[in-house]
């Protein structure tokens, strides 16, 4: 700042009416609000969207489509994975990723502007549809200060529902439904990324840490808790009719894969620190639990796994170095087989006529061609 | 003096005011502290103060020879936010040269250049992150948002945040205007470390940034500067020939013009800068800007150069810094 020359002492000094006026809550259109559900994949995130939806919450639309893995659907919206998607790739950052760096990464994706107002477009155009929006994905921790700015420039309140699972039983669960390639390790070193950091991205704001355990044991009690603590109207005022639809869509068998540690292989240190965080989360779970005692010990818990994390990779200089040239020659070579692909998909998407065309040129190309090589 | 820390001396060999610089941020405590070196800032500090204590993990406020009261108002401030554990108030008695000449003729060890000020004032903050921040300087509620998230998503990487800022020109609690031709983007949060420490650059300090260093740039609409159109802000100014005329000067120019324009009643005359009126549930212009106004406002805020009147393609752009 510039330096000045002293002025005469004012002698209007500042009274307590002065300090309270600039301490005035910010104001928001107290009618609109979004509903954030947040939490690991396969930890009854779907759950917690479709009750939300049938207590009269919009979830906007079109949804994705229900399949096996999620047979009651997965209550989200197509617009907002696509999103979503779209931000991580450009990050390369994964759903499930398990670097500390992570967060950074992503979070430099949300301070974009382009990526503010598309957003913040697409939220304003969902409340003409409806002032209370409830939005899942399971990549949503990753953009949680994203959407809270475009609340913020849409005049809406945000709060964030956070659903918890046992570590092992997600892991495990995710081994049953999704496979591949990720194993046990990288699956709990995930969980326990994307969980710690999603405490913090919520940390202050409006919050509430829901077991999918409780929801499946008794939804009536959890959501109620739910409504007083997030101030949900819809909740709170929900007439018979409403409950009824939830009790025919909330199924206790969902939770089919019942994983304990003893079902994983992971490392000691890695074990603890998933297994001390899941601990802290019941604990902020707890009415009255969500403390700054709490918040000292998750941030203890995440600078450990940050430890954790560091020595794994030292550890495995060596594999990342060696990684670095087949990265980049499956890199290339993904693009030229999604590109090839993305050429035949247009191919087949064309009209009978240009299908013609088509041909008709190929086939053009190729007697011009034979007749250059017989005048050669 | 611990071998994590660089000592720097100062030529008048005022040894209680020597700095004692972290060499490494990561042996510093996780979060961000922010450093306001304030004047007379008694005023400001009340809009200032508590959307900061929201967005990031400390406060340094150094006073450095004012006489409005300014240390009392950040403390009792702090304490109404109930942030008092999270704020620290220091004096520096020193005179610090001006900006521009007298700056360039004051050498960098000197407890009377800015440099120094600035590592003294810095080397209060035991946090790995350090923000550089003006004590007119207000967050909007979507420049919260941001900065909180980064208070701890910068954790696990080594960066530098820039982020443009706003002059709003306050005349009354209803009025005010926002001058959407500046552009002014600035670096604010640096890691600590013996290579982040500040040096002298010609007008003023500047901060020195490794290469390896990763930069984010900020969007727009995250801060307004306040300048109040009743303050004698720039009187102790000689005139506009005082600013110079380098482009890293500019901005101050344009500054004291529209200053004095709004002030002489010839807002009119003046392009590029919009009239906000603070509708009747807010209780003053301010609150309206920074939580409702600014953030719902369409981007880009900043009229873009092409955009505005007489814009010559090959023209240089406004300056960078400051």
């Amino acid at each position: 700042m510039l330096e000045q020359v002293p002025v005469e002492a004012d002698s209007d000094k500042l009274t307590d009416e002065d300090l309270a006026m600039s301490a005035t809550p910010g104001a928001t259109d107290t009618r609109r609000k979004v509903v954030l559900v947040a939490g690991s994949g396969r930890s009854g995130t779907s759950l917690m969207s479709g009750i939300l939806k049938h207590m009269g919450m919009h979830v906007p639309e079109p949804e994705v489509v229900a399949d096996a893995t999620n047979p009651k659907g997965f209550g989200e919206p197509r617009w907002v994975v696509d999103f979503h998607e779209t931000l991580l790739k450009r990050v390369n950052v994964h759903t499930a990723d398990a670097r500390p760096s992570a967060w950074f990464d992503a979070g430099r994706a949300g301070t974009r502007e382009l990526n503010r107002t598309e957003l913040t477009t697409w939220l304003e155009e969902q409340f003409t549809h409806s002032d209370s929006l409830v939005i899942k994905d399971p990549r949503i921790s990753w953009f949680l200060g994203l959407w809270r700015v475009a609340a913020v420039r849409s005049g809406a309140s945000t709060r964030t529902i956070t659903m918890l699972r046992p570590p092992a039983e997600v892991v495990g669960s995710k081994n049953a439904y999704y496979g591949g390639r990720q194993g046990d390790i990288s699956r709990l070193a995930g969980w326990t990324n994307v969980m710690l950091c999603t405490e913090r991205a919520t940390r202050g704001s409006a919050r509430s840490f829901v077991r999918y355990h409780d929801l499946l044991d008794d939804w009536t009690k959890t959501v109620v808790r739910l409504g007083e603590e997030l101030d949900l109207a819809e909740v709170g005022e929900a007439g018979t009719g409403k409950m009824q639809e939830v009790h025919s869509f909330v199924d206790p068998q969902l939770r089919r894969v019942r994983a304990t540690w003893d079902d994983l292989s992971v490392p000691d240190p890695l074990r603890e620190v998933a297994q001390a965080t899941w601990e802290q989360l019941n604990q902020i779970a707890e009415p009255g639990g969500d403390t700054p005692e709490a918040h000292a010990a998750l941030d203890d818990m995440r600078r450990a796994y940050g430890a954790v994390y560091a020595d794994a990779e030292a550890l495995a200089n060596s594999s990342v170095v060696a990684a670095g040239p087949a990265f980049l020659r499956a890199t290339r070579q993904a693009r030229a087989a999604q590109a090839e692909a993305e050429a035949a998909a247009a191919f087949e998407a064309a009209s009978p006529m240009r299908k013609t065309y088509l041909r008709t040129r190929r086939a053009g190309g190729r007697v011009k061609r034979r007749l250059q090589n017989r005048g050669e | 003096m611990a071998d994590n820390h660089l000592l720097l001396t100062n030529l008048e060999e005022r040894h209680d005011f020597d700095v004692a610089w972290p060499r490494d941020f990561h042996a510093q405590e996780p979060g961000v502290t922010a450093v306001l070196r304030v004047k007379n800032e008694a005023r400001s500090l009340p809009w200032v103060l508590p959307p900061l204590f929201e967005a990031v993990q400390k406060i340094v406020v150094v006073d450095n020879q004012s006489d409005d009261g300014t240390p009392d108002v950040a403390r009792a401030v702090a304490e109404q936010v109930g942030a008092a554990e999270r704020l620290t108030v220091t004096a520096y008695p020193f005179g610090v040269s001006r900006c521009g000449a007298e700056h360039l003729a004051t050498p960098e060890a000197s407890i009377h250049n800015l440099a120094y000020f600035y590592n003294w004032s810095f080397a209060h903050v035991d946090t790995a992150y350090s923000m550089k921040w003006d004590g007119d300087m207000v967050l909007t509620r979507e420049g919260i948002e941001t900065f909180a998230d980064l208070s701890w998503q910068l954790e696990s990487v080594e960066a530098v945040i820039a982020m443009p800022r706003h002059p709003l020109f306050v005349e009354s609690d209803r009025v005010a205007y926002l001058d959407v031709y500046m552009v002014n983007i600035e670096e604010y949060v640096f890691p600590m470390g013996e290579e982040y420490r500040h040096v002298k650059a010609y007008e003023w300090e500047m901060r020195m940034v490794p290469r390896r260093a990763r930069r984010v740039r900020l969007p727009e609409g995250l801060c307004v500067e306040l300048k109040y159109l009743d303050s004698d802000e720039f009187d102790h100014w000689d005139g506009q020939d005082a600013f110079g005329a380098t482009p890293r000067t500019m901005r101050k120019l344009r500054e004291w013009e529209v200053f004095h324009a709004l002030k002489e009643g010839r807002a009119d005359e003046v392009e590029g800068v919009v009239r906000i009126e603070a509708p009747a549930d807010y209780d003053h212009v301010i609150s309206y800007v920074t939580q409702s106004w600014l953030p719902r406002q369409s981007r880009p805020v900043i009229v873009p150069l092409d955009q505005r009147p007489g814009y010559v393609a090959t023209e240089e752009s406004a300056p960078a810094t400051r």
